[in-house]
C-alpha cells in the first residue's frame, strides 16, 4: 500500500465518434449550479483521529465476527474492478484494490477489527491475541487459534505458518512488504541471504530468528525492538501457506484459501469469483463475515462505467459494489444530487497523503524550498484532480489518519490554500534568486497536465521560472526515483502502512536510505532528523511514540522543507441498493467486503 | 449541385478545342473556376473553409477584440465562477456575456479562445502536413510509375514498408527519443520542437497513400499516345512527367489534399486525445475532445463548440474537395 493506485484515468478513442454523439444531444442540460451536496453522508467524519485505533484483547480476538443489522445469507456479489489483480499470492500483495480482495481468502496473525463507527482495533487473527514481547521488544510469541482449517478441512499449524513466512525469502517474492524479513534478517534486501532459496530446498530460518517449538506457537526473534510487530503481522505475507500446496510462482493464480471463501474460476487478467469455502470456521474469526454465496469480479471497468452502472442500480448491479473503483470525478455531483444514493455511499479519508517533493541536491537554498511551499496553490491542485470528493487540503507530513496527527499548519495553507505569492517573492527576493529556475517533472496523464498548468501558473506568479518535463507515466517512478535525477520538484503519495508515524517518516525522511528506488525522494540527508528518528523508533510504546512522530515531521517541515503537502486524499465509493453491510476500511482505504450481505 | 444539363458550357472536360458562337478561349483553369463558382455547395463549403483558416490566422486578433486569452485561468482566479467541484455555476456551461462559449470546467479558462487557439495549432500542423504529404507523394509516385522496373520495385516495397508502420504507436515511441536527443534533460521541450515532430511523423507516415494512388494513374497514363509521342519527338522525362503526365493528375491530387488535410486534423486531435503530441498549456482541438469526453456527464455544454466546429470543418472539407474534383472533371458528377 505505499505507494498509492495509479490515478490515471480514462483514455478515449474515439474523437469524432464522441463528438458527433454529443453535438447530437443539445447543449440544454450542464450548469454546475450552486454548492452541489455536502461532503460525507457517511457516519462520522473522526474515522481517522488517532483515539480510534488501539489494540484489541484476547476476547477481540475471538470470532465470531460481529453481524451487521438485517444480515442474511445468500446471494451473489457483482464487483467492478478497473484494473487486473497483478497478484493474489499473498506474499506479493502491496496495493489496496489486493489489500482488500485478499481479506476474503486470506488471514494474517493478525488483523484490523473494524466496527460500524470506523473504531479500527488490532486484534489476532490466526493468533489468538496480538501476541505478546518480550526481551523489550524483540521477541514476539504468537499462539494460533483452535479449530483453523484449510479449504480441504486440514488444520492450519504453526509449521505452515513458518512456510508462509520463509517463502517470502525467496527471490520470486519481489513485491509484498518487507517489514518482517528485515526485522529478522536484516535490512534493504541483505535478508534475503538468510534464506536464498526460501523453504524449497529443505533449508530453514534457525529458531534463533523463527521458531515454531510446536503446532500453535510462533515466535519471532527481531534484531532490533519493534514495538509496533502487531501491526507488521497484519500484512497479508504475514500468514499461513500450506507447503504441500505451494506452487511458488504460480500460487499467484491459485491460492489455497483459509478465509470464509475461495477461487472459484479465476480467469487471468479478465474476471475472479470467489465461492464459499466451507470448511471456514466462523468461530475462529473475529473479522469475517460469510454471507453472499459468491462474489464475482470483473475487470476493465472505468469509472465512469462503474460508477454510471451502480449509479443506474438496474439488475445484477443492484448487488454491485467495487473495491477500489471511486465515483468519477466527472460524475461526482450527479451521484451527490441523487437523493437514492445518500444510504449507499462514502466520502472518507484515505492514508495516502500528496506532496511535491523538493530535491534537495539541487535546492540548496532553504529560502527557495520555502517560497516554493509558500507559492504551492494546493487548494487548485485539489480542484484538477476531482474536487471536493477527491482530496482534502493537507497542512503538514503527515496525513490525518496517522496516529499522533495535530493539525500544525507552518505555512498557512488553511488560510492561503492557493498560495501565497507575496510571501514567496519576498523570500525569493532575500535569497538573491529571483528568476530561480524549477525544473518540474509530471508524469504525463491527463490529470497531471492540468496540475501542472496550475503550479506552472503559481510559482511564475511568486517569480520562478518553470521548465516543465513531461515523463511518461509507465516510467515515472523509476525517473524520480534515480537519486541522481535532474528535477528540482515531482509529486509522490505515500500511504503509511499502518497507522503509525514510522511507517512515513523512516521511509521518506530518513536520510541513510537515499538510493535510487528508494522512497526519500527529497533526498533529506539531516543527521538530527536521522538521530531523532532512532530515537522515536526507539520508545517501546506505540501510544508514547506518536506525539514524538508528530512533533518530528513538524521539525522536518519547518527546519528542512524537504516538501510541501498538497492534499490527503479522499475516497468516494458507491453501491448498488440491494447490498448492506458496506463499510470504509480506513487502514487500507477502500471498501471492506468482510460483512457485506445482499438484502 | 447542378446537374451537368444545365451547364451549356460544359462540353468537353479537356481542352477546349471546340469552337462556339463566341469564341473565347480558356485554360482548363478558367474552366474549372467557371464550373465551380456555379456549384452552391462548393462554394458554401469554400466560405467556410476559408472562414476556418481566416480563425487560425487572426487568432490573437479575435483574442485581443475580445478580451480574453486562452491561458488564463478565470474560474481560478475569480471566486463564484467554478463551484467546488470545478464546474461553472452559470447555466449551460457557464456561457455569459463574460465568456461566450462558456468555461472549460475545473481549470476555468476561455472556451471561445481556447477554441480559436486550438483550431490554429491544429491547422497549422495539418496544412503543413498535407503540404508535405503531397509533394512527397507526387514525386515519388510519379517517379515510381515513370520510371518503372527496378526504381518502382524497390520504392514499392519502400512505401509497403512504411505503410506497415503504425502512426500513432510509432509517435508514441519514437517522441521521447526525440526530445531527448534534442532536449537538454533540465530544460523543458519547446512547443516547437514538438510540433516541428508531429509534422515530421504525420509526414513521414502520411504521403504513401497518394503515391501509390499516383503511380497507378501514372502507369496507364504513359502508355498513351499522347506520351508516346512527346517521347518520340524526343521530349526528356521531366518535360513529359511536367508537360503531358502532370496535367492530367490534378484531379487525383486535390481530391487526395482535400481529404488528407481534415484527415490529418483528426489524426493530430486524435493523438493529442491519447495524451501525446502537444502538451498544455499549448491549446489544442483534439485535447478539448479529450476532456470534453470526460466532462460531458457534468457539462455537456464544453464539447458542444468544439464538436460543432469539428464536424462543419470537415464536412465542408470534404464537400469542397468533391466540388474541387467535379469542377475539373464534370464526368464524375452524380
Amino acid at each position: 500500500m505505499s505507494r498509492s493506485v495509479n490515478r490515471r484515468r480514462a483514455r478515449y478513442t474515439a474523437v469524432a465518434l464522441a463528438a458527433g454523439a454529443l453535438v447530437l444531444s443539445a447543449c440544454s442540460s450542464g450548469g454546475g449550479g450552486g454548492g452541489g451536496g455536502k461532503q460525507s453522508a457517511g457516519p462520522g467524519e473522526d474515522k481517522n483521529v488517532s483515539s480510534n485505533y488501539s489494540l484489541g484483547n484476547k476476547d477481540d480476538s475471538t470470532g465470531p465476527a460481529p453481524q451487521p443489522a438485517g444480515a442474511k445469507k445468500g446471494g451473489t456479489v457483482t464487483v467492478l474492478q478497473r484494473d487486473a489483480f497483478h497478484h493474489l499470492d499473498p506474499g506479493q500483495i502491496y496495493y489496496g484494490d489486493m489489500l482488500i480482495n485478499q481479506l476474503l481468502y486470506n488471514r494474517s496473525l493478525t488483523g484490523y477489527k473494524i466496527d460500524e463507527k470506523g473504531h479500527v482495533k488490532v486484534v489476532g487473527d490466526l493468533a489468538t491475541d496480538t501476541g505478546t514481547s518480550s526481551d523489550g521488544g524483540k521477541t514476539w510469541k504468537f499462539t494460533l487459534k483452535d479449530g483453523l482449517k484449510w479449504q480441504d478441512g486440514s488444520p492450519i499449524t504453526a509449521q505452515d505458518v513458518r512456510w508462509g513466512i520463509e517463502r517470502l525469502y525467496a527471490s520470486f517474492e519481489t513485491d509484498g512488504p518487507q517489514y518482517i524479513q528485515q526485522w529478522l534478517s536484516g535490512e534493504g534486501t541483505s535478508y534475503r541471504k538468510a534464506l536464498p532459496d526460501g523453504p524449497y530446498n529443505g533449508k530453514h530460518l534457525p529458531s534463533s530468528v523463527l521458531d515454531t517449538p510446536d503446532d500453535k506457537t510462533v515466535i519471532f526473534h527481531f534484531q532490533k525492538p519493534h514495538a509496533d510487530a502487531p501491526f507488521a503481522t497484519a500484512m497479508p505475507n504475514v500468514g499461513a501457506i500450506k507447503a504441500d500446496k505451494d506452487t511458488k510462482q504460480k500460487y499467484d493464480n491459485a491460492p489455497f484459501a483459509d478465509g470464509p471463501y475461495k477461487v472459484g474460476d479465476y480467469k487471468v487478467g479478465k474476471s475472479l469469483t470467489f465461492v464459499r469455502n466451507e470448511n471456514w470456521d466462523p468461530r475462529t474469526d473475529p473479522l469475517r463475515n460469510q454471507f453472499v454465496d459468491k462474489f464475482e469480479i470483473s475487470f476493465g471497468h472505468q469509472f465512469t462505467d462503474s460508477t454510471r452502472r451502480l449509479l443506474a442500480d438496474q439488475g445484477a448491479d443492484k448487488n454491485g459494489m467495487s473495491w477500489t473503483n471511486a465515483v468519477a470525478p466527472e460524475m461526482v455531483e450527479k451521484v451527490l444530487n441523487d437523493s437514492s444514493t445518500k444510504s449507499r455511499r462514502f466520502i472518507e479519508l484515505q492514508p495516502y497523503l500528496d506532496v511535491i517533493n523538493f530535491n534537495m541536491d539541487r535546492l540548496k537554498d532553504i529560502r527557495v524550498r520555502k517560497a516554493l511551499a509558500y507559492a504551492m496553490p494546493s487548494g487548485q491542485i485539489i480542484q484538477q484532480i476531482g474536487g471536493a470528493t477527491a482530496g482534502q487540503l493537507a497542512t503538514n507530513l503527515l496525513s490525518p489518519s496517522v496516529d499522533g496527527y495535530q493539525p500544525s499548519d507552518p505555512f498557512g495553507k488553511k488560510a492561503k490554500p492557493n498560495g501565497d505569492p507575496e510571501k514567496a517573492r519576498a523570500l525569493l527576493k532575500e535569497a538573491g534568486k529571483e528568476g530561480q529556475e524549477i525544473v518540474y517533472a509530471y508524469a504525463n496523464t491527463d490529470v497531471q497536465q492540468k496540475v501542472s498548468v496550475v503550479i506552472t501558473q503559481a510559482l511564475e506568479r511568486a517569480g520562478f521560472k518553470v521548465q516543465k518535463k513531461e515523463i511518461d507515466s509507465n516510467v515515472w517512478e523509476n525517473s524520480i526515483g534515480e537519486a541522481k535525477n535532474k528535477f528540482d520538484i515531482y509529486r509522490t503519495g505515500w500511504g503509511a502502512d499502518w497507522p503509525v508515524a514510522s511507517t512515513v517518516i523512516e521511509p521518506l525522511y530518513d536520510g541513510r536510505t537515499i538510493s535510487d528506488g528508494a522512497s526519500n525522494y527529497a533526498h533529506l540527508n539531516d543527521s538530527s532528523v536521522n538521530s531523532e528518528i532512532d530515537r522515536i523508533s526507539a520508545i517501546p510504546d506505540v501510544k508514547k511514540a506518536a506525539p514524538e512522530w508528530m512533533k518530528l515531521a513538524d521539525k522536518i517541515l519547518t527546519d528542512d522543507v524537504p516538501a510541501v503537502p498538497t492534499y490527503a486524499n479522499l475516497q468516494f465509493a458507491l453501491w448498488g441498493s440491494g447490498l448492506g453491510g458496506v463499510k470504509y476500511h480506513p487502514v487500507y482505504g477502500y471498501a471492506d467486503p468482510t460483512s457485506v450481505f445482499v438484502k | 449541385m447542378t446537374s451537368p444539363a444545365q451547364s451549356p458550357v460544359v462540353a468537353t472536360d479537356m481542352e477546349p478545342v471546340v469552337p462556339t458562337a463566341d469564341l473565347v478561349g480558356r485554360s482548363p483553369g478558367q474552366l474549372m473556376w467557371r464550373r465551380f463558382k456555379r456549384d452552391r455547395a462548393g462554394v458554401v463549403s469554400a466560405v467556410i473553409v476559408v472562414f476556418f483558416f481566416l480563425v487560425a490566422i487572426a487568432a490573437p486578433l479575435i483574442s485581443k477584440l475580445y478580451g480574453k486569452n486562452p491561458t488564463e485561468t478565470y474560474g481560478l482566479d475569480d471566486n463564484g465562477l467554478l463551484n467546488q467541484f470545478g464546474y461553472p455555476v452559470a447555466p449551460n456551461g457557464g456561457i455569459s456575456g463574460r465568456f461566450w462559449f462558456g468555461l472549460e470546467p475545473t481549470l476555468g479558462r476561455d472556451v471561445l479562445t481556447q477554441l480559436v487557439y486550438g483550431i490554429r495549432t491544429s491547422l497549422l500542423i495539418a496544412a503543413i502536413a498535407t503540404l508535405l504529404c503531397v509533394v512527397t507523394g507526387v514525386l515519388i509516385g510519379v517517379t515510381a510509375g515513370y520510371l518503372g522496373g527496378r526504381t518502382d520495385y524497390f520504392l514499392g516495397r519502400f512505401i509497403d514498408l512504411l505503410l506497415a508502420f503504425p502512426q500513432q504507436l510509432s509517435f508514441v515511441a519514437f517522441t521521447p527519443v526525440v526530445y531527448s536527443m534534442f532536449v537538454s534533460p533540465e530544460k523543458e521541450t519547446p512547443t516547437y520542437l514538438r510540433v516541428i515532430t508531429l509534422i515530421l511523423v504525420l509526414w513521414v507516415l502520411g504521403w504513401m497513400g497518394i503515391a501509390r494512388l499516383l503511380r497507378g494513374q501514372v502507369l496507364s497514363l504513359r502508355e498513351r499516345e499522347f506520351v508516346e509521342a512527346a517521347r518520340v519527338t524526343g521530349a526528356s522525362p521531366w518535360r513529359i512527367i511536367t508537360k503531358e503526365l502532370l496535367p492530367n493528375l490534378w484531379t487525383p491530387i486535390l481530391v487526395q489534399t482535400t481529404l488528407m488535410l481534415p484527415a490529418l486534423v483528426t489524426a493530430e486531435a486524435g493523438l493529442s486525445f491519447i495524451g501525446v503530441g502537444i502538451v498544455e498549456p499549448t491549446p489544442d482541438w483534439g485535447r478539448m475532445f479529450a476532456n470534453g469526453a470526460k466532462y460531458y456527464e457534468s457539462d455537456i455544454t464544453y464539447i458542444f463548440f468544439p464538436g460543432l466546429a469539428m464536424i462543419v470543418f470537415v464536412v465542408a472539407f470534404n464537400l469542397l474537395g468533391d466540388s474541387v474534383r467535379d469542377a475539373f472533371d464534370p464526368r464524375t458528377k452524380r
